[in-house]
């Protein structure tokens, strides 16, 4: 009963886990500059890795290798806003523009309006 | 460079001192030293005093380390005025390095060469017990950085009293030992197998090595007894309510993109955080980084600039609940209850130019 239980546990997590790394990759190759794609990039280090550790914490069990996913995950936790911090400020230091929407407040399907030029990034 | 100047030092009538202070036992005689030999040389002398400010002086924390520049900016000025006696002494006293970033000894070497380069300094003196700032064990000391940028200096020939050491930072050194110690052990511990005899004792020989080694750089403001450990308390309460608006915003963003027409709002806003600069301004920078849908992109003293993707996600962010909990882990429970960054206007949205 209980490894039934802890195996559908399995699967619902890495599924969610894929679903969300899934909707990254989508987003990245959806969103128009490279502001928005440091946003959905962290959503495969947040929830993706999340639930894929979560499910390999359930997997093992109460066992020394379940501390070991957590300290992963509070590590991934650190590192990820620190890495994509960096590409976003070097991205404005480097003079890329973001594409913004001219009015915040009555925007819908803006998106292809704005800036053209990306900036130098050699 | 200013190497220069140094060999008229002699000739001209009016010779320019600096003197680099720092709380050290030796300060005293330093400051004695150079006034003497000094007036040795020229009729008249121009004394600089500087204390250069540690990198992290700007955290409200560090407002000790000003008033301890003050301070003994004015106990030198009083030291060589009564050293001078009734010779032609001018006194210049100056605090550098404020608005830079002062890390290692050769950052200090680097400062004190342009400040001599500035004010035509003739001859440079230096306490032997000068300790600028964050000196690990790790670094080079000043005396080489200061050697290979070509400032001549000279040494005090001070006495040092047989213990060395500052009295007032022995507490904070061991507080600083043995956070170090058992945070290393901690984690050596929990990599390892804490029943296990063997990795108990290669862990206390490791943790000993790395707090002994690293305690100086982990740390940089001094560590607080009583609150620290609550704010690692405090942070693990945190973490929850972080998952949480994790999960949330994750959601919210993967609507939007998996939607067909991706109603996408991309909008820059800059948010003033009434948290100090430092680890909390960090803890909240990062807080909104992994929150999906926004995305700091600088950071300078308490101002945030925030790329925000969806309009849901602006809101949150100016409705500072991130910044509450970064104010709740740091300060309490009390702290934790301020308006939020729109209701003190302290948030707007700004277009591209301003970064």
């Amino acid at each position: 009963m209980i490894e039934t239980l802890q195996f559908w546990a399995v699967v619902a997590l890495l599924g969610l886990g894929v679903f969300f790394t899934f909707v990254s990759t989508v987003g990245v190759l959806r969103l128009p500059d490279i502001y928005a794609r440091a946003h959905t990039a962290s959503q495969t280090d947040t929830l993706g890795a999340g639930f894929a550790l979560a499910a390999v914490a359930v997997a093992f069990g109460w066992q020394q290798a379940t501390v070991y996913s957590v300290l992963l995950l509070f590590f991934v936790f650190i590192t990820n806003p620190t890495a994509a911090h960096a590409i976003a400020r070097s991205a404005a230091e480097t003079g890329v523009e973001p594409l913004l929407t001219e009015d915040p407040d009555d925007a819908d399907d803006d998106a292809t309006t704005a800036v053209e030029s990306e900036g130098e990034i050699q | 460079m200013s190497t220069d100047g140094h060999q008229e030092g002699a000739a001209v009538a009016v010779e320019r001192l600096l003197v680099p202070l720092s709380d050290t036992v030796t300060v005293r005689q330093t400051v004695g030293y150079a006034v003497q030999t000094g007036l040795e040389d020229a009729d008249s002398l121009e004394c600089h005093l500087v204390v250069a400010m540690p990198y992290d002086a700007d955290v409200p924390e560090s407002d000790r380390y000003r008033d301890d520049a003050e301070n003994l900016l004015s106990r030198a000025r009083s030291w060589v005025e009564e050293d001078a006696g009734t010779a032609d002494v001018t006194i210049e006293t100056a605090t550098i390095g404020v608005d830079e970033y002062l890390f290692g000894p050769r950052d200090y070497a680097e400062i004190f060469d342009a400040y001599a380069a500035d004010h035509e300094i003739d001859r440079v003196v230096i306490d032997p017990e000068y300790q600028p700032g964050v000196t690990a064990q790790l670094l080079q000391p000043l005396e080489r950085e200061l050697e290979r940028i070509g400032l001549t200096y000279e040494e005090a020939p001070v006495e040092r009293p047989a213990r060395r050491g500052r009295l007032v930072g022995e507490t904070e050194d061991f507080d600083r030992l043995f956070a170090m110690f058992w945070i290393s052990y901690g984690f050596y511990l929990v990599l390892g197998d804490p029943t296990y005899w063997f990795d108990l004792l290669t862990g206390a020989a490791v943790a000993g090595i790395v707090a002994v080694s690293l305690a100086q750089v982990t740390f940089t403001v001094p560590l607080d007894r009583v609150q620290s450990p609550i704010r690692v308390v405090r942070f693990a309460i945190y973490v929850p309510y972080l998952l949480w608006e994790i999960i949330k915003a994750n959601i919210a963003v993967s609507a939007v993109i998996l939607r067909p027409s991706m109603p996408i709002d991309p909008s820059l806003s800059r948010v003033n955080s009434r948290v100090r600069s430092g680890l909390p301004l960090t803890a909240l920078a990062n807080s909104i980084t992994l929150t999906p849908g926004t995305l700091t992109v600088r950071a300078t003293n308490q101002e945030l600039l925030v790329h925000s993707l969806i309009p849901d996600a602006r809101e949150d962010l100016f409705d500072g609940g991130l910044e509450r909990g970064i104010r709740f882990v740091f300060y309490g429970r009390d702290a934790a209850a301020i308006p939020s960054p729109r209701e003190r206007d302290d948030a707007e949205i700004v277009g591209g130019e301003e970064l």
